[in-house]
């Protein structure tokens, strides 16, 4: 557990550090949800730095993280140092605004600067964004850090540019959660949104499932066996304290915070079937919502927490329902093939995404309307289970078989983009994306 | 129930025969049973087919190991797991008949208890899974009490998907993974 405190601390620290993003920076460029142009972005500066003589060069590792996540944002485009008309590494600190007309010739929208030096034992990276057709300096922050927060401090720049030019929050600082099977224990996990810096975060060697991050990204809802009972816990992911909120007889499974981080949606089997409750942070105020011998299992909220989409299997096979938080309105949404479930609603609210067996024994995920129109296949390759959005709804994460093993992979919203994040030799799934 | 400590791992590969009825293949298996958990085999025991497999069945290329992990203090007897069918926990002819000998050895010990887990196989959502081992269980443990079986002395648990008893990707696998097993606790 030490490293994942580490890595805590130092975060506190760069964020201690950074002046704070707040709500009334510039908003330039206006990014609607139908827009499929990605804004033309042009990377400058990061000149050659290695620590030791022969060493790693630090700022082109920079680099490639930073268009990394500038590029797999989906907002923009980055174009290669080729089709400019200067050497994009000769552009030192200050003098960004020459550069701005020949850039505006090009139709480049933004332009970000960035320069990482070291300064005593820290490293510091330098990100300057500027609005090229007004030729405007947007804004800047300067990171401070050691060389292993290096990948954090560019994601916070990527952030840092995405907040800037679109008043959106960017992804590129979020985490995933996600189950392991080792050998005998099935562990929870916290990685970047890359795949990298993964750490353990259970290490009770017991059975440990459906990590779910609340709103606020500060506490980790999850189910152990490490009791011997399948019992739901809140890991308090600053303080390391752990807390069992329901230990009923049976399943305390599924876990789902509601938008406000207020209540937790979970299925219990206590009552004979296994049924979907609503219940306080401190396992209080237990209300059911579902009722029946079926299986009723994997609620989500819609954003504005007064439904829930689960999966049941109260009309013979597991399909998806929508029910309201006060637990009346109870609608079918999926009606073909015999096994859908694992639905998630966008935070964009306008969207479910789901799995779907529709021949050959292998899931598929899928997004649905809300009423259950609009269906589009999203995965086609092996078996994929477990989809789940990205806070700003652009992306989603889920598991899929298609190398051979379970694995946690990426997708953006629209299918495209696949990227594989994780690799061992067992099984890796049940992901879940922090805020 | 004390399960905090580090696994045990024994192989759950005994020599006792379990007659069992293949609903697929419509033939009779023979298998080598899992429950007959005399002590803790150092090494796991690769079966190729079980003694009495049938030439021609899928058991005779697929050789799985099947393992299951033992509880603390679990003890050997004589009750047999039953197995079910994809998505069902309704028990199959095969299984009431295991049950009734099951019933026989569980009125002779009238002192033992015992936990019922419910398995499933590795398709279909974990979480579904876990509420559907948990119906396989409870069926198992209605079958037992209506049979006269104090429910005093059944506790039930289901591992959903979670503890494969054979691993594999294919109906060679999952037909033993679809399950109601016994562990008999004191």
């Amino acid at each position: 557990m030490t490293g994942l405190w580490r890595i805590l601390l130092l975060l506190l620290v760069l964020w201690g550090g950074m002046p704070p993003a707040n709500g009334s920076a510039q908003v330039d460029i206006t990014v609607t949800r139908r827009a499929v142009q990605r804004i033309p972005v042009v990377v400058v500066g990061l000149q050659p730095l290695q620590l030791v003589s022969g060493g790693a060069d630090l700022a082109a590792r920079a680099e490639s993280i930073l268009k990394g996540d500038l590029e797999f944002s989906t907002i923009f485009e980055v174009l290669p140092p080729v089709f400019l008309p200067f050497d994009s590494k000769e552009i030192r600190l200050g003098e960004e605004k020459k550069v701005l007309p020949s850039l505006n010739q090009l139709k480049v929208q933004a332009l970000v600067a960035a320069y990482l030096t070291k300064q005593g034992k820290d490293l510091v990276l330098e990100g300057r964004v500027y609005n090229v057709p007004r030729g405007a300096f947007v804004g800047g922050t300067r990171y401070f850090g050691d060389v292993k927060a290096l990948r954090t401090m560019v994601h916070r720049l990527a952030d840092e540019v995405v907040f800037r030019l679109t008043g959106e929050r960017g992804v590129a600082s979020t985490r995933i959660a996600y189950a392991s099977v080792e050998r005998g224990a099935t562990e929870l996990y916290l990685m970047d949104y890359d795949g990298h810096n993964s750490v353990l975060v259970t290490g009770n060697r017991s059975i440990n499932l459906s990590p779910r991050f609340s709103p606020d990204g500060k506490l980790l809802a999850y189910t152990s066996y490490r009791d011997g009972n399948p019992d739901l816990y809140l890991l308090n992911l600053e303080t390391g304290r752990r807390k069992k909120v329901s230990a009923l007889p049976g399943l305390n499974i599924s876990p789902a915070w509601s938008p406000d981080g207020r209540w937790l949606a979970l299925s219990l089997s206590k009552d004979g079937g296994t049924n979907v409750y609503m219940m306080g942070l401190n396992g209080k105020k237990l209300r059911r919502l579902t009722n029946g011998l079926g299986i009723s299992v994997a609620a989500s909220f819609s954003p504005n927490g007064r439904q829930i989409v689960f999966t049941s299997d109260r009309g013979g096979s597991p399909q998806i329902y929508v029910i309201d938080v006060e637990g009346t309105n109870l609608r079918r949404l999926s009606f073909q093939g015999d096994y859908n479930a694992s639905p998630h609603w966008s935070p964009r609210g306008d969207k479910i995404a789901f799995i779907s067996d529709r021949g050959g024994g292998s899931f598929q995920i899928y997004l649905m309307n809300l009423d259950g129109s609009g269906i589009q296949q999203m995965t086609t390759v092996g078996s994929n289970e477990d989809p789940a959005w990205s806070p700003d709804g652009r992306h989603l994460v889920f598991s899929s078989n298609r190398s051979g093993t379970k694995d946690v992979y990426v997708m953006h919203a629209d299918g495209s983009g696949l990227k594989r994040l994780t690799r061992s030799a067992l099984n890796n799934f049940a992901p879940n994306w922090s805020p | 129930m004390a399960a905090k400590g580090r696994e045990l791992k024994g192989k759950g590969v005994g020599s006792s025969m379990t007659r069992w009825r293949g609903p697929l293949w419509g033939s009779v298996f023979f298998l080598a049973g899992a429950l007959l958990l005399a002590g803790c085999p150092k090494k796991p025991e690769v079966q190729t087919g079980g003694p009495g497999a049938m030439a021609g069945d899928k058991m005779t290329k697929g050789a799985p190991i099947r393992e299951a992990p033992l509880r603390p203090g679990e003890k050997p007897s004589a009750l047999k797991d039953v197995f079910f069918d994809f998505d069902k926990s309704v028990l199959r002819t095969d299984a009431k008949q295991t049950l009734e000998n099951d019933l026989q050895w569980l009125t002779a010990n009238s002192q033992v208890r015992i936990v019922l887990e419910g398995h499933c196989d590795e398709r279909g959502t974990n979480e579904y899974n876990l509420a559907l081992g948990e119906r396989r269980a409870k069926t198992v443990r209605d079958y037992l009490v209506a049979g006269g079986v104090d429910s005093k002395r059944i506790s039930t648990i289901s591992y959903g998907e979670e503890r494969p008893f054979v691993l594999g990707h294919d109906e060679s696998a999952w037909q033993w993974n679809r399950r109601g097993h016994f562990v008999v606790v004191k």
